[in-house]
């Protein structure tokens, strides 16, 4: 009854303590960034989708090191505030939370704290762009996603482990909703920015993107950046997600035949 | 025809089982689901460990900080632990503060600590009065299908015999503590113990390990946590129908033949992990 073990590397770890040293270089002169991966490389994405019994759509996905667990309950009746009851669509309703364990310093508040809370407001409005919520009329879709381990790019793991758990919950979306986080080093872009460096003072971009219009969801960007240089990281942006979405098409179209094999179609 | 049945009448629907001594899902009054294992997976975490109980999952994590020992007690640390029960893992539970079930859990989590004495607090402690370990052990359910109590106490156990706490030095001249995050050691688990979680139908039919519908519909729980010396470190059994000395009996005997079993599996992963590093 026991089972198949896997042992992450303390990769995350050892980034923490070493990444504030002066001197440590984001991209090397060859062009290898502190992972070893090239400026346009995405980090190696898995994904599982349908992985708990109680829930309508549920999706785990990992992004290098980074790991997210995204639950889809909906849609429902509107519970708790009456007023919230919209008469021409569903009401989204988004929580995301960061597990205690999941940080290298003991995460103390992970829901509630403002930045959460900016997160899932990120969230929600992203998927307000995508899901179809015309076709359910004062109905309610609850999307949670919460983060086991962080190794930067948050928002944008969160959001590809959400676009998978709502397409496993069946509900109708516009579009795959991929994100990417990008930053600017040395006048070269970065895609997929892991937490040592966004930690390292890059300006970064998060870019929601609807793939096959070529349409943002959502644009984030808090940090110093010269406009010149605005146009190469959107560019940049916009190919990684175009990356990401073929992966989460795979695994849609995977989970799908392994779906109809089960129910003997 | 048969799942209206059971939305209907769910309760008929049970029994009706229940009469051939079986359960909807297949399984005998006294068969355990599917026990499923993987440590070691979140690597922020000092230990972790993932348990699936059918389809009931927990995930513990473990996060070792240095403090002060409490004043009571100068030479030991101490060991927190917290159950979580999101929204996520099932519709019944609402968004905001820990709910009752969370924080009665989580305190039932922590007199099975206590009782079980399942580390001794005293290798907690690096400097008398001065520096100690805390940990933290934060479980949470991310799929909710009843007994979630056993599924926390398994994860609890193997999170913590997966954990590795870096060495500590007080230097002598500045007090200050120094760690040494490439010498690391594991904790010394004295002692394993296993929850066996069992509910009661219509005052007499006994069954273990209850799923979420199962444990709505019962009309009294019984939790039982045995260690491997066959000794008993809680019993638990909140309110409900009466039950008698001898089903007490044969839900002891049958939560020791668990203990074994669990036991078994915790060793062979953390066996696997080692040979596999």
């Amino acid at each position: 009854m026991g089972n198949v073990v896997q042992r992450q590397t303390r990769g995350a770890l050892r980034f923490e303590v070493c990444g504030n040293m002066a001197g440590l270089e984001l991209l090397s002169d060859q062009g290898y960034r502190l992972d070893g991966r090239k400026a346009s490389e995405l980090r190696k994405v898995q994904a599982r989708m349908g992985v708990f019994a109680q829930a309508d759509g549920s999706a785990y996905l990992e992004q290098g090191n980074t790991k997210a667990l995204a639950v889809v309950y909906g849609p429902h009746e509107v519970r708790g505030l009456r007023s919230r009851i919209r008469h021409d669509r569903a009401v989204i309703n988004c929580q995301y939370s960061m597990a205690t364990f999941s940080t290298a310093e003991r995460k103390r508040r992970p829901h509630g704290d403002r930045k959460s809370t900016e997160m899932s407001l990120h969230l929600k409005q992203t998927f307000e762009a995508a899901v179809m919520t015309q076709l359910y009329p004062r109905s309610q879709i609850d999307i949670y996603v919460k983060i086991l381990q962080s190794d930067g790019g948050n928002y944008s793991v969160c959001v590809n482990a959400a676009t998978l758990a709502v397409i496993d919950a069946g509900i109708p979306m516009r579009d795959y909703v991929c994100a990417c986080t990008v930053g600017f080093v040395d006048e070269t872009p970065l895609t997929d920015l892991c937490h040592a460096e966004e930690s390292g003072g890059v300006s970064s971009l998060a870019l929601a993107l609807l793939p096959r219009g070529g349409q943002i969801a959502l644009l984030q960007m808090d940090a110093r950046l010269h406009q010149d240089h605005l146009e190469s990281l959107i560019e940049a942006a916009m190919t990684a997600c175009k990356g990401v979405s073929k992966v989460l098409d795979e695994v849609v179209r995977q989970h799908l035949q392994e779906v109809s094999v089960l129910s003997g179609e | 025809m048969a799942a209206g049945f059971k939305i209907a009448e769910p309760l008929e629907y049970h029994r009706s089982f229940l009469k051939d001594n079986c359960r909807p899902d297949g399984r005998e009054l006294s068969e355990f689901r599917t026990t499923t294992l993987n440590i070691g997976s979140i690597s922020t975490a000092n230990g972790s460990a993932l348990v699936k109980v059918g389809n009931t999952t927990v995930i513990c994590g473990i996060k070792a900080e240095l403090t002060n020992p409490i004043v009571e007690a100068p030479g030991k640390g101490y060991i927190v632990p917290n159950l979580d029960l999101p929204p996520l893992c099932s519709s019944r539970f609402r968004p905001g503060p820990p709910g009752e079930q969370a924080q009665a859990a989580s305190q039932f989590i922590a007199d099975v600590i206590e009782s079980s004495a399942v580390i001794q607090t005293e290798d907690l402690c690096i400097e008398r009065g001065k520096l100690c370990w805390v940990l933290y052990c934060d479980m949470m359910c991310v799929d909710y299908d009843g007994n979630v109590l056993d599924a926390c106490i398994i994860a609890l156990l193997a999170a913590l015999k997966n954990t590795q706490l870096p060495e500590v030095t007080i230097n002598a001249e500045s007090g200050k503590p120094e760690v040494n995050l490439e010498k690391r050691r594991s904790l010394h688990i004295q002692k394993h113990p296993v929850g066996a979680s069992f509910c009661v139908f219509d005052n007499s039919i006994l069954i273990v390990d209850p799923t979420a519908e199962e444990e709505s519909l019962s009309t009294s729980h019984l939790t039982v946590v045995t260690d491997e010396e066959d000794r008993l470190c809680v019993v638990h059994k909140p309110g409900g129908t009466s039950l008698s000395g001898e089903k007490l009996q044969e839900c002891i005997s049958r939560a020791t033949a668990r203990q074994r079993e669990i036991q078994k599996l915790v060793d062979k992963v953390i066996h696997s992990v080692k040979t596999a590093q």
